[in-house]
């Protein structure tokens, strides 16, 4: 079963987020509770763990702005 | 081993660590599926506070009440909160505890005792304390407790609960869960108090600081601190030293903190420390503790996995869970016709509108021994200051009429949280001017919450208000009409009788009503206006209004102290040769459109008068339905009469001229009669 990353909304004024930057390679495997990435929003800078683990498949450019909900990867 | 160190019983610490575990699990999960955009809700992370709850599930029982806020989830858990049910709610679905119509942060689980979830800031306390008075007065071992942050210590409601749980001796915990940090302000931005225990010993009770990341000596204090609580020796306040290590709300770290500080606090955090604590003590095996995660691991996901499957609780269920009965929702088009009260004992006696409320009290506490009186000054010899509980506190005790602290949200707070254990008490608030001060309890609580808990709970109590106004010589602030702003609030019901034998039947019909009923009564009718009163029991049915006189030109719509004025009014119109209807509402909500729209369509025309302002005033709402309704069979268009858009003054010049009398009624009903 995988797993799709999205933009997450972690709070409720939160639309949209920056992907600031992928810690794991495209296609590393990565474990349940590693840092994959790195989120800004206009508040905070946060590092997103991995939800499950598998191999992670990049979806999304880091640098970019997402909106919340935005598919930007996935771990298989 | 070093077990004989220990300040705690090897089984008690593992099954804490049990609870701790549960909780973890389901933070990670949450925050896992947020993060991974599996799901969206706003979480308020507890990350860091798990012991608190987890070691006091070892000491109370379902039996035991517990209240808390939206960052509650580890109280929930820990309570005994179903997590299908607890996922299912967070996540707005028909299968969540609440059928997905509170979500996590209003909570209400009667079968885990979990009662009250309130996203208002020290909004429980007042409630814990009408919780803990039903379990006093029915004799019922259980305590109360009440969980806020160290925020909530700053608001009027914890203060005044507080107060009134040590003049009444109540048997309820407040649970102050310190994690240092009120949103995103730290506590020496926002009090200069050294700490907040002490605060309940100025209130002549005990308080306590312990540390509540420590399990066994939390354990030792809480056990004292229940005992203490259960052997009816009054409230505690508890000031529980923790952390938030998340955010306000969302996942991951508290960013507002230093970042060598939350260092040294994550060291500290309770989960690892108990873990490691469970094995150096030789009491568990890393396999078995791993066992009993991964155990805990499977009842989330699973738990989850079923809540996603959950139906999203449709929208057809927006009007259900407002009122008991469904029919009593206002909306187009559905104007129900509800019979009315018919013949009424036919024994009377003369009384007046403020005898007439105090023989409707007496009734329903000889029936009912779980009606109850609490108010300031309620108490005899005055009985109120209006007289209207003459003379019971005298006949049932000081526990069934109970005079309280000047403290409007304790008031209606204390009465609600005893309406959710399924007392039926009966709260007085002296002018309808001082719903400001507890507006929250009454608006935010009371009427919120059968919808909130998709009626797992509900608050079956009964408010009693005095209304200045059309007497001259009261002012601003004790003279005003509230009436819209409360039925403005989804969820409570509001009578406002003109007459005294309306006034004992409608208290009735609201002491037996399963939702929350408001009423109004006029200050100037308590004593003046006397009837011949029924002295049995009787109900006059909620939302049944009454032709009082029969007209065929105009319908005046009114209620309370302004339909004497339309009866007046009617007088004088018949003297010019104009035939006025008069219908008296009784009832505000619900509201009979049913015998309103009978009378117009009739007479062709409607006025509604109310003492109230006129802009956005209830008169709005009703001659908007009638102009909707009747249209094509109206004469002239419905309109409505209400207090010029000024607070009422003190100048009887301008209160008499600001506020409608019959002489505006006449003179607005003839220009309608004549356009
Ligand atoms: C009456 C009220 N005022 C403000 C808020 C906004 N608010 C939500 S949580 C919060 C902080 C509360 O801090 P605390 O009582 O310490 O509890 P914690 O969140 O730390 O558990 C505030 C100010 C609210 N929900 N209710």
């Amino acid at each position: 079963m995988s797993t799709m990353l999205t933009m997450p909304k972690l709070e409720m004024s939160m639309q949209e987020g920056t992907l600031a930057e992928w810690v794991v390679a495209d296609g590393a495997e990565v474990k349940e509770g590693d840092v994959i990435y790195l989120l800004e929003t206009d508040k905070t800078s946060r590092e997103i763990e991995a939800p499950a683990s598998g191999k992670l498949v990049q979806k999304a450019e880091a640098g970019e702005v997402y909106e919340c909900g935005t598919e930007i990867g996935e771990i298989v | 081993m070093e077990q004989s160190n220990l300040a705690i019983e090897p089984e008690v610490l593992k099954a804490i660590y049990g609870q701790m575990a549960r909780i973890r699990a389901v933070d990670k999960a949450i925050q896992a599926g947020l993060s991974a955009g599996k799901f969206m809700f706003t979480y308020w992370p507890m990350t860091g506070q798990e012991c608190i709850p987890a070691t006091i599930s070892q000491l109370i029982s379902k039996d035991d009440y517990m209240i808390t806020t939206y960052r509650g989830i580890h109280d929930q858990v820990a309570k005994g909160v179903d997590l299908y049910g607890m996922f299912a709610e967070a996540l707005g679905r028909e299968d969540g505890v609440n059928k997905g119509k509170g979500g996590s942060p209003h909570i209400s689980d009667p079968s885990s005792g979990s009662m009250v979830t309130t996203a208002i800031v020290g909004a429980g306390a007042p409630i814990a304390n009408g919780l803990a008075i039903s379990a006093k007065e029915r004799g019922e071992n259980r305590v109360t407790i009440v969980n806020f942050g160290d925020g909530a210590t700053s608001i009027g409601a914890v203060h005044e609960a507080m107060n009134l749980a040590g003049a009444w001796k109540l048997p309820v915990i407040f649970l102050c869960q310190n994690n240092e940090w009120g949103e995103y302000t730290p506590i020496p931005v926002y009090t200069s108090s050294p700490n907040f225990y002490g605060r309940a010993e100025a209130l002549g009770f005990k308080g306590v600081q312990l540390d509540g990341n420590d399990p066994a000596s939390f354990y030792k204090g809480m056990k004292e601190v229940i005992e203490h609580v259960r052997g009816g020796n009054g409230p505690v306040f508890v000031e529980a030293k923790t952390f938030r290590m998340g955010p306000h709300a969302g996942v991951g770290d508290n960013y507002n903190v230093d970042k060598d500080y939350l260092k040294t606090k994550k060291e500290q955090a309770p989960v690892a420390k108990t873990r490691q604590l469970l094995i150096d003590a030789g009491i568990c095996s890393e396999d078995e503790l791993a066992s009993l995660e991964a155990a805990a691991a499977k009842e989330v996901d699973d738990a989850i996995a079923k809540a996603l499957e959950s139906t999203v609780t449709p929208a057809t269920e927006t009007l259900t869970d407002v009122f008991a009965n469904v029919d009593d929702v206002p909306r187009r088009g559905h104007y129900p016709s509800r019979p009315a009260e018919g013949d009424l004992p036919s024994e009377t006696k003369t009384m007046s509108m403020a005898e007439a409320v105090l023989d409707a009290q007496h009734i329903a506490m000889k029936k009912n021994p779980e009606v109850f009186i609490l108010g300031e000054d309620v108490g005899d010899p005055h009985g109120g200051v209006f007289g209207t509980n003459k003379g019971l506190q005298t006949e049932f005790g000081n526990t069934r009429v109970r005079p309280t602290p000047i403290a409007e949200q304790a008031i209606i707070g204390a009465a609600l949280g005893s309406s959710i254990a399924g007392m039926s008490p009966i709260a007085e608030i002296m002018f309808t001017d001082f719903f400001g001060v507890c507006i929250d309890q009454v608006y935010n609580h009371a009427a919120k919450q059968r919808y909130m808990s998709g009626s797992a709970t509900h608050a079956p109590m009964t408010i009693r208000v005095q209304a200045g106004g059309g007497m001259g010589g009261f002012g601003a602030q004790h003279s005003q009409s509230m009436e819209a702003w409360l039925l403005h609030s989804p969820g409570l019901k509001v009578v406002y009788p003109s007459n005294p034998v309306d006034a004992k039947g409608l208290l009735t019909s609201c002491i037996n009503d399963p939702d929350p009923c408001i009423m109004i009564e006029s200050m100037m009718l308590l004593y003046t206006l006397k009837g011949e009163v029924p002295v049995d029991e009787y109900s006059i049915p909620l939302g049944v209004a009454k032709v009082v006189r029969e007209g065929t030109d105009v319908t005046l719509i009114s209620y309370g102290w302004m339909l004497n004025q339309a009866l007046a009014a009617a007088e004088e119109l018949a003297k010019e040769g104009i035939s006025a209807e008069v219908v008296d509402l009784r009832s505000l909500m619900p509201i009979d459109y049913h015998r309103v729209l009978e009378s117009v369509k009739k007479t062709g025309r409607a006025i509604v008068v109310h003492a109230a302002v006129e802009f956005c005033g209830y008169g709005a709402e009703i001659a908007s339905t009638i102009n909707e309704e009747l249209w094509d069979k109206l004469k002239a268009p419905a309109t409505r009469i209400g207090a010029a858009y000024a607070p009422i003054a003190y100048s009887n010049a301008i209160e008499f001229s600001q506020v409608p009398g019959s002489a505006h009624i006449v003179a607005r009903a003839k220009d309608v009669v004549k356009s």
